[in-house]
């Protein structure tokens, strides 16, 4: 089957093309800590460079996956809408497949649950947890210093930018982070695209982010706050 | 056929458009959701963008009896904007062009309510005045052609004319979004009540004007408890004269200056009944549109998006969106 996905719920930009051998080509954009994402220049070229490379054309694709987030709002309004234009103009299927979950299907397989966190900035993380494919925790934005709280009792591996953020914190909280250098803490199209072709999925057709928090004016309307 | 798309601030619009400019469809579909804030809320209106941006832009082929297949140009508004809105439609329309492999038109958000002026079916040919007012945006442009770009004869230092309607009629107590309830308690009032200033500079500045008012009614409270029915009707039909005059005055130097016999008026602003009745007392030819192409539409982006220079695809897959207070007409 040939399938594209792309994910930026984080400052990173990541396309992956899966083609019809099975194959997975990935492209992406990493930028350094602290600099702005490049999601709405860099997302469609990516995928169309995938697509020119392997003789493809946008409506050979037979199945469109896209990240949910939980992360950044801009970032994930900015995947889906893309996700959607293309699927809407080219008839393809489109699922969405949660970002933890991919993160943590990356890392599954040493026989620990796995954590997916996401930095959620404001002192914040985003974090799903999951064992073989379930869902255990989340997604939910927490303090650091929670998210102990929430995996008490098992040896979690935890993986993801704000696991690479929160290292010591989430150490000290029992849980083991992923080496410094692991790629498990990128989010990975590899992994969306066995989750979507494989079913495994959150959302199908409309797709809508995980936002997990609502926008602060709600929050300050629903306190009684002017 | 063109299809438009416009998400820069909280209308989610889409809109296919012929060519020659006729209107095969205009969809827009107004949030109503921003009231409870007491204004647009960035957050928020991106949000309901994502959530309508599709089932508005199938309605929009659906009423126009067109299918993708039969799209020619996409474009799209990069902005000025809320840049979070902006980048849903942006993404959206890049998305659909790039699927199909079309011709993409980045377009300024000015330059369509400029390009409302070039649909049936009331054509008007440059060169023209263009005066845009609305919540977002008070200028006055000189049109010299369909493909140029628009010289900014003035453009306000503060506040918009749409924003000085608004905030008026939250200080009478009249909620948000309030203009049209300002012009309609204007209409049982006095405009000649109360002096507001309209300012001789040759920019437009709304900010004193909403002192003016604010320091008035604190007045009126002080002496009686409060300003009974009356007086804000009176308050309002003088305020509301404020404004156009302001509008109106400066539209007419600019007139006399340029020596241009054309007039075109757009943004939510235009709606306004004495606006448009003191406008067509110029002595020029005036257009304006009907309501929809007025507000905020996706009709005068796929207008404007036949004469700004599109990409051949791939190039504008990499297009940015830009804010407020960017862009070539500020
Ligand atoms: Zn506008």
């Amino acid at each position: 089957m040939i399938a594209l996905a792309l994910d930026t719920a984080t400052s990173s930009t990541v396309v992956g093309l899966q083609l019809p051998d099975e194959t997975v080509r990935e492209a992406r954009d990493d930028v350094e800590p602290g600099q702005r994402p490049r999601h709405t220049s860099r997302l469609l070229p990516l995928a169309a460079g995938l697509l020119d490379a392997a003789g493809l054309r946008w409506h050979d694709l037979e199945l469109i996956a896209v990240g949910l987030g939980p992360g950044t709002f801009t970032g994930l309004r900015i995947g889906i809408a893309t996700a959607r234009g293309l699927a809407a103009a080219t008839g393809a299927p489109l699922v969405g497949v949660g970002t933890l979950r991919a993160l943590a299907a990356a890392a599954a397989g040493g026989g620990r649950p796995v954590l997916g966190v996401i930095d959620a900035r404001r002192g914040e993380v985003f974090v799903g947890g999951y064992d073989d494919g379930r869902e255990l925790i989340g997604p939910v934005a927490v303090a650091p210093a929670g998210v102990a709280d929430l995996v008490a009792g098992r040896d979690w591996l935890a993986v993801g930018d704000g696991a690479l953020r929160f290292r010591a914190v989430l150490e000290g909280g029992g849980m083991i982070v992923a080496p410094e250098r692991s790629p498990l803490h990128q989010v990975g199209s590899a992994a969306i695209l066995r989750l979507a072709v494989a079913g495994d999925v959150d959302a199908r057709g409309p797709v809508l982010p995980t936002y997990v928090r609502l926008p602060d004016a709600e929050l300050a309307v629903r306190s009684g706050q002017p | 056929m063109i299809l438009g798309i416009e998400t820069s601030c909280d209308d989610t619009c889409a809109a296919v458009v012929t060519p020659d400019g006729v209107i095969r469809s205009n969809v827009i579909s107004s949030q109503g959701i921003h009231d409870r804030y007491g204004g647009v809320v960035p957050e928020v209106a991106a949000r309901h963008h994502l959530e309508l941006i599709d089932a508005v832009t199938a309605d929009a082929l659906d009423r126009a009896g067109v299918s993708l297949d039969e799209i020619t140009l996409v474009g799209a508004t990069c902005g000025p904007g809320l840049i979070g809105a902006l980048l849903v439609g942006l993404a959206s329309a890049k998305a659909i062009a790039a699927a199909g492999e079309l011709p993409f038109a980045a377009v300024d958000h000015l330059h369509g309510h400029v390009g409302a002026a070039f649909l049936d079916p009331d054509q008007l040919d440059p060169p023209f005045v263009s005066l845009i007012a609305s919540g977002g945006h008070t200028l006055l442009l000189r049109v010299t052609s369909r493909d140029g770009e628009p010289e900014v004869l003035a453009r306000t230092l503060d506040d918009a004319a749409g924003e000085a309607f608004d905030k008026g009629a939250r200080m009478l107590g009249l909620g948000y979004p309030g203009g049209a309830a300002l012009e309609r308690l204007a209409r049982d009032g006095d405009p000649e009540a109360f002096a507001f200033p309209t300012g001789r500079t040759r920019d437009f500045s709304f900010a004193g004007l909403k002192t003016a008012l604010l320091y008035k009614l604190r007045d009126l409270e002080a002496d009686r408890g409060a300003a009974d029915d009356q007086l804000r009707a009176d308050l309002a039909a003088s305020y509301q004269q404020a404004i156009v005059g302001a509008l109106v005055g400066r539209t007419e130097r600019v007139l006399a200056e340029t020596g241009l016999t054309r007039l075109a008026v757009g943004g939510g602003v235009a709606a306004n009944g004495q606006l448009r009745s003191a406008v067509r007392g110029l002595g020029v030819t005036v257009s304006v549109p009907p309501g929809p192409l007025c507000t905020d539409n996706a009709a005068m982006i796929a207008s404007a998006a036949r004469y700004v220079r599109s990409q051949p695809y791939p190039e504008y897959l990499g297009v940015e969106a830009y804010a407020t207070g960017e862009g070539p007409l500020r």
